[in-house]
């Protein structure tokens, strides 16, 4: 069972790849898409009822929706201004992280680095150390409530739970 | 302000030249009369590569364009094994290794090159691409691993040097007996349509050449793993 979703991922990502679906491109990506499957699926999926759960995969689009917009903007706005008027006061501070899972981690740790202005250094199983360019603050749960809530709560729409 | 200066020649140049090119750029409308150029002028035509070997003459004149790039493209392989692995003393000696963060892009990013480098080698005979430039993707996929994990990974994963090179002998064997099989049919050597059927089940396949980008793909993707185990190989190699 744990393939399933692997093997559905690999052959919609197939068939967007190649642009086309004809019969070929189908008959290819399909026997793709059962080797992908029997490849990685027992890496990539723990729970295969979850991974196969709609609600999650539309919590995920929504989210990369709003990242690419709303979010994103709003970093970049910030960081242009920084670059004009030079104003930056860089630092590494530590952020403690609430979520457990795996992927949800993953993605709060590349929304970070994703967004200007702050990026993912390091991280354990309790702290994210993030390179700010502007350190408001020095207090991990302030810092946290700054940089990372926003995110955490879509992983754990998308991933906990 | 100088910056300033250099930056803008440097853009007006670089739109100079472009435009320059551009007209000699133009996809040509004549393309379908090239096969018949190729075979009336390799060796005895007005524009002769002095080459009694067409092939060996379209590869390396007319089209050397295609075989320097596909050589560009083991070279970029290589340039990529050797700066990914540029760190690699001071990561081994890193107790935990990489990151979690890593690790995890590991694994996606494993699976999105291993579904491209099949696209690109399944569609070698209708889009560029083909089995060696699909092969060489495909390869990334246990350079990741390595790096990411650690070749102990991969070889618990079950892709040791020893598949990797069952792998490759099957690609190798299946080229092999695909160029052979039109002479037991009563065709010439890697002989192509005719023999091999254009279309299966209205499917363009090309005859031979998907076979053959198939094969391609399993014998270089193999090919460049057992290279990349090898170069990883810490126990490799005497004392001094």
């Amino acid at each position: 069972m744990r393939f399933l979703p692997v093997t559905l991922l690999a052959f919609i990502l197939y068939i967007i790849i190649t642009g086309s679906a004809t019969p070929y491109d189908i008959i290819t990506g399909a026997i793709t898409a059962v080797v992908a499957g029997l490849l990685f699926g027992r890496y990539l999926v723990k729970n295969p009822q979850k991974a196969l759960n709609p609600a999650r995969w539309v919590a995920m689009v929504a989210y990369f929706i709003k990242y690419i917009t709303v979010i994103e903007l709003k970093a970049h706005l910030d960081v242009i201004k920084r670059i004009i008027s030079g104003e930056t006061n860089p630092g590494i501070i530590k952020v403690p992280i609430t979520v457990k899972d795996e992927y949800a981690k993953f993605l709060v740790a590349n929304s970070i680095t994703n967004t200007p202005g702050t990026v993912t250094v390091y991280m354990d199983d309790e702290y994210a150390y993030v390179n700010w360019i502007d350190v408001k603050t020095r207090d991990p749960d302030e810092a946290r409530r700054e940089i990372l809530e926003e995110f955490e709560k879509h992983a754990k729409r998308i991933f906990e739970g | 302000m100088k910056k300033l200066i250099t930056l803008s020649i440097i853009l007006l140049a670089v739109l100079a030249g472009a435009y320059y090119l551009s007209s000699y750029l133009a996809p040509r409308a004549e393309l379908n009369a090239l096969g018949e150029f190729y075979l009336r002028n390799s060796y005895f035509g007005e524009h002769s590569a002095g080459s009694p070997e067409v092939v060996t003459a379209i590869l390396w004149d007319y089209r050397g364009l295609d075989t320097y790039f596909e050589t560009a493209v083991l070279f970029m392989a290589i340039i990529s094994a050797v700066s990914i692995f540029r760190n690699i003393p001071s990561v081994s000696f890193h107790p935990r290794g990489f990151t979690n963060i890593t690790k995890t892009g590991v694994k996606i990013v494993g699976l999105i090159t291993f579904v491209a480098a099949a696209t690109t080698a399944f569609h070698g005979h209708i889009t560029p691409g083909g089995g060696f430039q699909g092969g060489s993707m495909l390869a990334v996929v246990p350079l990741l691993v390595i790096v990411g994990f650690s070749k102990k990974a991969l070889e618990k994963a079950g892709l040791n040097k020893e598949r990797a090179l069952v792998i490759r002998t099957i690609g190798l064997l299946t080229i092999a007996l695909a160029a052979f099989y039109p002479l037991l049919a009563g065709g010439r050597f890697m002989q192509n349509l005719s023999i091999y059927p254009k279309e299966l089940y209205g499917m363009l396949v090309s005859g031979s050449l998907s076979l053959f980008n198939m094969a391609e793909f399993l014998a270089v993707g193999a090919g460049f793993t057992i290279i990349f185990l090898l170069l990883s190989n810490p126990e490799g190699g005497s004392e001094a």
